[in-house]
């Protein structure tokens, strides 16, 4: 499984672009990413998933944990571009109720305005 | 009341020797009687050569004997023999000189008849002295021997038997061919001389005390030597026993071998403690590169490694600094030095180059030694060489001399090499640990597989109205599935598929507090919504932050052939309609519990129900069944898993369970494990 992160920092938002593949062995890895940017001081976090071939419980798990977080916080996070495939998985746990989900990264960029 | 012993050699050559010479002074003594009375001899002198012969042969055995006898004797011990047989002879000789002395001119000291008793008495110590010594040669020339040293000796001893015999073809005189005899001798007796390899392995007191020895053999050698020629040089009428080709190459032999061990060894003196330094170098090496013996620990290893180490280099102090399991620098060994002074010797090196340079994390570690001046008024220079094991660096040995640029390429080489083989041994017990450690988890995974499996019901409730069959398999030893019916009052069944975020023990350990909640709430008959919210508030409490569980909740009341169910984020429930002949996903919204902590859970869960006839079938599963993958990595997916269930509908609930398993193995293909836990419960309606 590979899974590459990068961060980009873009005027007044983060931009996590997540390639490849998400599981239990490498969420660690999505998650110290997130913790860093929780504790920088982000505000607007932008998650890309349109290279996001698969993500296990694991790795919703640590979308999860942070909700609260970022309610407290009041950091926005909005993922866009995810795989059919992927959203489902969103989907099907229900987590698209909690987190915004958007197609496109514009439509992203509207919604933390 | 007499006891014979078994044939001993050396019993019985001592007894012949004595015999012999016994034999010998008598026909000697008897010749020198008829002579002085002037009767005609009628005693050969041949009968004493062969008599001479028979004792120098028999002295000879028993000196094999008995040197063999005592395998165990060391060099000094051999060479103190020779010395004190040396001695022994000298005083012999020196008391018959001294009891002539005494005599003075009288009649007695001219009588022919008590000097050539004296000299048979000389003549035997000689004897023994120079045999014996011959033979405990021979030992010292063939330690550490080689096929052509052994034959040299073999061939010495067959030319000193030859002598033996010389003197019936040369009948005592010093002519040309007794001389060329005495040279070849003496020259091969200087031939095997140079087989010295004793000298090396004596430490050097040993070898002090040797020196001292071969002085006093080569005193006595000597001093017998001439005692003889001053035998030969008198007039007094006695068959001449010692002007003898064999005694003669003796004394040559005992003589050169002696001199040149005493030389040898008196130059090895200076280099003997180099010697001995490599010795101790070796056995140190060796005894770092045994393995740790289950007890024990590095801390042995260690200790010998700051040993050896500072013994190599001669330093006059050292400690050994180790990281312990949480990386903190401890030091564990410390040789003649104090703490407050190793602190600041400690912060000194840390701050001076090329010490300063060192880095923990570098990979090339084992590679890198650091050796310099350091700015102390006592210690003058330093040495620090990092310990790796297995890529890490896990600590340093520090060494400190009193003497400027005290560390030499020789002692940083031998030390290094000390390191390697420490680090080796040390990684060889922590791979043995570790080993030891993983078969007590397999054996404990095991256990908890068993546990785990008892947690899976083995019989499913069920009445008339439908058959149930399930199954679960998990990807490693224990799994987060998990599946379970109830039977809450007659016609009216609950029954709950789960699947745990993550996989593994944690997984494993999550599910079973699911089976707890469910086995808790199922008694009090809530309705789906209900029991999916109160397991929601239970789990909050327990499970870690970022874990979740999937559920769906149904209650079956066969009565009235209805199914009211919730979903908490669980895969949609497959359902084969017999009316319409085909499979559908029912959707309807949820959320995974432990997702909202909180009192608003309750708003992302709702409920629905829907009737059910004979021949539909209600098909429950884990997403491990939609996302196991085939070799080119294409997913089971929704839309196969559905075909699936329409092509089998008209099979039992455990045929379908068997089939489908079948369906979805034979897609993933044999070579394939199962990335994920899956399960799968069919219920079939009847009637």
């Amino acid at each position: 499984m590979m899974l590459k992160i990068e961060k980009n920092i873009e005027n007044d938002h983060s931009v996590l672009s997540l390639i490849g593949e998400i599981d239990a062995s490498n969420s660690v890895e999505l998650d110290e990413v997130i913790l860093e940017m929780v504790q920088g001081g982000v505000c607007n976090i932008l998650v890309d998933c349109s290279m996001l071939e698969y993500i296990s419980s694991a790795g919703l798990g640590v979308f999860m944990s942070y909700l609260e977080e970022f309610q407290e916080k009041q950091i926005t996070l909005v993922i866009f571009g995810l795989k059919e495939k992927v959203f489902q998985v969103f989907n099907i746990l229900g987590l698209d109720q909690l987190i915004k989900i958007r197609d496109t990264k514009q439509d992203a960029l509207d919604e933390i305005l | 009341m007499l006891n014979i012993p078994r044939p001993n050699i050396g019993k019985v050559s001592v007894l012949v020797a004595i015999l012999a010479w016994l034999a010998l002074l008598f026909v000697d003594i008897t010749r020198i009687f008829e002579t002085v009375n002037r009767l005609e001899p009628n005693m050969a002198p041949q009968v004493s050569y062969v008599l001479e012969i028979l004792f120098f042969i028999t002295v000879y055995l028993f000196y094999n004997y008995s040197i063999n006898k005592n395998e165990d004797l060391d060099f000094l011990d051999l060479i103190w023999r020779g010395a004190s047989t040396g001695l022994l002879a000298t005083s012999v000789t020196l008391i018959i000189n001294f009891f002539y002395q005494m005599l003075g001119e009288g009649r007695l000291a001219s009588d022919p008849l008590l000097r050539n008793f004296f000299y048979h008495i000389n003549f035997a110590m000689i004897s023994l002295f120079l045999i014996s010594c011959s033979l405990l040669w021979k030992h010292l020339i063939l330690y550490q021997k080689s096929k052509r040293v052994v034959q040299q000796w073999q061939a010495f001893e067959i030319l000193m038997l030859i002598s033996m015999f010389f003197i019936f073809f040369n009948e005592n005189n010093l002519d040309y061919s007794f001389l060329f005899g005495f040279v070849f001798l003496t020259f091969f007796s200087a031939s095997l001389s140079v087989n010295l390899k004793w000298i090396p392995y004596l430490t050097f007191k040993e070898k002090w005390k040797s020196i001292l020895f071969f002085v006093i053999i080569l005193v006595c050698t000597s001093f017998l030597f001439f005692e003889l020629l001053s035998y030969s040089g008198t007039n007094l009428t006695f068959v001449n026993l010692t002007d003898n080709l064999f005694l003669m190459g003796l004394f040559a032999f005992v003589f050169i071998y002696s001199l040149f061990s005493f030389l040898v060894t008196l130059f090895n003196l200076p280099t003997s403690s180099v010697f001995e330094q490599k010795l101790v170098e070796a056995i140190n090496f060796q005894r770092l590169s045994q393995s740790i013996k289950p007890g024990q620990d590095e801390t042995q290893v260690l200790d010998i490694l700051i040993d050896s180490s500072m013994s190599a280099a001669y330093a006059d102090a050292g400690w050994l600094e180790l990281l312990d399991s949480e990386d903190n620098k401890v030091i564990i060994q410390e040789r003649f030095i104090n703490e407050e002074v190793r602190e600041e010797l400690y912060a000194l090196i840390s701050n001076t180059k090329p010490f300063s340079e060192f880095n923990w994390k570098a990979s090339d570690n084992d590679s890198r030694k650091y050796q310099g001046k350091i700015p102390h008024n006592i210690f003058k220079s330093a040495l620090m060489m990092p310990l790796v094991v297995n890529t890490k660096t896990i600590g340093r040995l520090f060494l400190v001399k009193e003497v400027k640029d005290g560390f030499n390429k020789e002692m940083i080489n031998i030390i290094n090499t000390f390191v390697g083989q420490a680090c080796i041994s040390v990684e060889n017990y922590r791979l043995l640990n570790e080993a030891i450690k993983n078969e007590r988890y397999k054996e404990e995974l095991k256990i908890a597989q068993r546990v785990q499996r008892s947690l899976l019901p083995t019989e499913l409730h069920h009445d008339e109205y439908f058959e149930i069959s399930g199954f679960s398999e998990a990807a490693d030893e224990v799994g987060g599935d998990y599946y379970e019916t109830k039977e809450i009052s007659s016609n009216l069944f609950a029954i709950i598929i789960g699947d745990v975020s993550g996989k593994g023990t944690s997984a494993a350990f999550n599910m079973s507090q699911m089976k707890g909640i469910f086995h808790s709430l199922v008694q009090l008959n809530p309705s789906p919504r209900e029991f999916l919210a109160k397991a929601n508030i239970a789990l909050s409490q327990c499970l870690e932050r970022n874990h979740f569980i999937t559920t769906a909740y149904y209650l079956v009341d066969t009565k009235n052939k209805k199914i009211r169910y919730s979903r908490a984020g669980h895969c949609p429930t497959l359902f084969y309609d017999a009316s319409l002949e085909s499979c559908e996903y029912m959707s309807l919204d949820g959320l995974g519990l432990g997702m909202v902590r909180n009192a608003l859970y309750e708003n992302y869960i709702h409920e629905a129900e829907f009737g059910f006839e004979n021949g539909d079938v209600l098909l429950l599963y884990t997403d491990g069944i939609i996302e196991a993958k085939n070799e080119s990595g294409v997913e089971f997916g929704y839309e196969r898993l559905k075909k699936t269930l329409n092509d089998l509908h008209q099979f039992s609930a455990m045929e379908i369970q068997k089939k489908i398993l079948e369906n979805i193995y034979g897609f993933v293909g044999q070579n394939s494990m199962p990335d994920d836990d899956f399960s799968l419960l069919v219920i079939k309606f009847n009637l």
